[in-house]
């Protein structure tokens, strides 16, 4: 029964692992259900990567038709993630830190980090050097939602905030706030103190 | 840490520009959604034709057309406002500019102060006094040699001088094929035999 990988109609290469029936269950043995959650993170944050997909939900599990069936579903072996199962994935995920409930207080919604939030904060300010933007006032809307695409597209403003308010603690980002909303400057400052 | 002191304040003006680029970004968000709208009402005109519902389908795409207008005006608005916005952004890079400019003047008068004209003119007039001072000094010390020491001297250089020219290179024409003859001696020993005689021959004059 050789396991192999799979590409997906998206183009995502599926490890072989994925057709393996056992992936779909959780383990008894604590030692291999630490592998088998290890290789689902793994999967997760690559496929939330390469699509660039923000959020993951039990709901995901639940319902079919949503931006993550191609991993919680395969339909060759006839098997599915369990939703208990993603809850269980998904508490691993915030308890390594590689996630955040999201919104705060309940347990079926995360916010993947598929890079951290500090990691987007380098993005944002080397984005913002490299078009010439420092020193000007721009909006939240224009970095999400750029005329021309980039790293920053489609970023959710939460996410965009908190890699800003990193930077705000190294003097490199300043918020500004009118009646309307808000805005954020960017400053070339000195990278550290 | 005294980060504060890095980052700039916040100005009205700056209040301003983020105001405006807000509004900016609303008309963008409301033309998204007209030209959503107006996608839809294609697609709903189409199906009724195909329904056969003429009536219908002329309505839609009236309403389609009324879009168009109102994003059309939304688009000369946007325009008005982008404008207004690269305008302030521009003539706020003009007064940073205005400000290097009057800073460097600043900065060069104050230069200038420091090199007063009349000092520089003092130095240079110390300096020519200094140095005619030197030459007469030096023709002093030359001026002591008695005129047949200064005979001497002249004829001892014109010595050296027809030395060091002419001989040279008769020296080296009949002294080269010797180096081969004696023992196998490196090339320095031509040097030390041109120079040799030079030597020996200026104490037998003196």
């Amino acid at each position: 029964m050789a396991l192999s990988t799979h590409t997906t109609p998206t183009g995502f290469l599926l490890p072989s692992i994925h057709s393996a029936p056992p992936f779909f269950t959780q383990q008894p043995n604590p030692a291999t259900q630490a592998t088998v959650t290890e290789q689902w993170t793994k999967l997760i944050l690559s496929y939330a990567r390469f699509r660039r997909l923000f959020t993951l939900r039990v709901e995901d599990a639940e319902t079919s038709g949503g931006d993550w069936d191609e991993v919680s579903r395969n339909p060759r072996i006839n098997r599915r993630l369990l939703p208990s199962y993603l809850e269980y994935i998904i508490s691993q995920l915030v308890a390594k830190g590689l996630a955040v409930y999201e919104p705060a207080k309940q347990t079926r919604s995360v916010q993947l980090y598929w890079r951290l939030p500090e990691e987007w904060a380098e993005v944002l300010h080397e984005w913002a050097s490299s078009t010439g933007q420092l020193n000007t006032i721009m909006t939240f809307y224009e970095i999400v939602e750029p005329p021309l695409p980039s790293e920053l597209s489609n970023l959710p403003i939460s996410l965009l905030k908190k890699a800003i308010g990193i930077l705000a603690k190294t003097a490199r980002a300043q918020i500004i706030a009118v009646a309307d909303g808000e805005g954020v400057r960017f400053l070339a400052g000195t990278s550290g103190r | 840490m005294g980060g504060n002191q890095s980052v700039p304040k916040i100005t009205p003006r700056d209040r301003a520009i983020l105001d405006m680029k807000l509004q900016r970004d609303k008309l963008k968000q409301y033309q998204k959604n007209i030209q959503r709208v107006l996608n839809r009402e294609h697609e709903i005109a189409k199906q009724h034709l195909a329904n056969g519902n003429r009536d219908r389908a002329l309505i839609a795409l009236r309403q389609r057309k009324y879009q168009e207008t109102l994003l059309a005006k939304t688009d000369a608005q946007l325009e008005q406002l982008e404008q207004l916005v690269s305008t302030i952004e521009f003539s706020l890079v003009e007064i940073s500019v205005l400000h290097g400019l009057k800073t460097g003047s600043e900065v060069l008068k104050q230069i200038n102060k420091e090199m007063c004209l009349e000092d520089v003119e003092k130095l240079m007039d110390e300096t020519q006094e200094a140095r005619a001072y030197q030459e007469e000094i030096s023709n002093m010390l030359a001026n002591n040699l008695t005129p047949d020491d200064e005979e001497a001297v002249q004829e001892e250089f014109r010595q050296l001088q027809a030395l060091a020219a002419p001989d040279a290179e008769p020296e080296r024409i009949t002294k080269l094929p010797n180096v081969p003859d004696t023992e196998p001696v490196r090339v320095e020993t031509p040097e030390p035999y041109v120079h040799e005689p030079v030597r020996e021959r200026v104490p037998v004059l003196a």
